[in-house]
């Protein structure tokens, strides 16, 4: 186990709660792009909400091995795996003066629902500050050791 | 006659476990969004003693690792189970880890005040009270 083993954690937590915030504004900025990438067809492709997958940090064999003897605290931290799409279906608006509008006069609209995304930004940011705290505990303590036998 | 009487090493046992309880409580809060994620603890080991010696794996070898670990550590890390799980199957409960983390805090800087005292009050003796 390291000194600095918790502020690690810490570190690597504010790290991916940051990408969620980003990922989040991302997904509101794009909320009307109806041009994001093109179809082989040349029609364009509207913008696809995406997510952040989280996963523990250091699912090694020997972290395993020590997590069964109990030597160590197990994971350290937390990682972005991958950044998913959200695959389900475009929404479909009437607007026929729309450039991308098809023949009938629809247009597909991203799957960015601007209500979830803003639950997700409350929730990165809270976990973000929740992780704040906990490093803020971590840096006090290991202040606290510096101060034995003074 | 012992110079510390024990008390030192306790206290630095403790030390020791309120440092890996610590990092164990940064990893939940960590991982408090991450899916399918288990909430760990530490706990002193003769807190865990009964449960360790009912299960006794049957080595072939003395090199074995056994089930109940023999080593200096006096604390253990174990995952919480039987608590609610959260939809994407995390049990972390934010609440309670915020709590353990303050107590926390105040526990190690009480022994890091009282082992400090320790050592002043050696310190008093060594120079005659001057």
């Amino acid at each position: 186990m390291s000194i600095f083993g918790g502020i690690n954690t810490s570190a690597s937590a504010l790290t991916a709660q940051r990408l969620r915030m980003d990922v989040v504004s991302s997904n509101l900025a794009n909320a009307n792009t109806t041009r994001a990438t093109k179809a082989e067809d040349g029609t364009a492709i509207p913008y696809r909400r995406k997510m952040v997958a989280l996963a523990p940090t250091e699912q090694s064999f020997s972290s395993y091995l020590n997590r069964a003897k109990g030597a160590s605290t197990g994971t350290q931290g937390v990682k972005a795996t991958r950044i998913k799409e959200d695959e389900t279906p475009f929404k479909l608006v009437y607007n026929p003066g729309h450039p991308d509008a098809n023949a009938d006069g629809y247009v597909e609209m991203p799957n960015v629902d601007p209500l979830k995304e803003m639950v997700d930004l409350m929730s990165a940011t809270r976990s973000y500050e929740a992780n704040v705290t906990a490093m803020n505990a971590t840096k006090g303590m290991l202040m606290k050791a510096l101060e034995i036998g003074k | 006659m012992d110079l510390f009487s024990g008390t030192i090493q306790k206290l630095q046992n403790s030390l020791d476990y309120s440092a890996a309880r610590n990092n164990a409580i940064s990893n939940n809060i960590a991982n408090v969004d991450t899916p399918g994620y288990k909430a760990k603890d530490v706990a002193f080991k003769d807190v865990l003693k009964g449960e360790l010696d009912s299960i006794s794996a049957k080595r072939t070898d003395s090199r074995h690792f056994q089930f109940s670990n023999t080593e200096l550590e006096g604390y253990r890390t174990f995952q919480k189970n039987g608590s609610m799980y959260n939809n994407n199957e995390n049990n972390v409960d934010i609440d309670k880890e915020m709590t353990e983390l303050a107590k926390n805090q105040i526990y190690y800087q009480t022994l890091v005040d009282r082992i400090s005292g320790k050592f002043k009050s050696m310190q008093n003796v060594l120079r005659g009270g001057n």
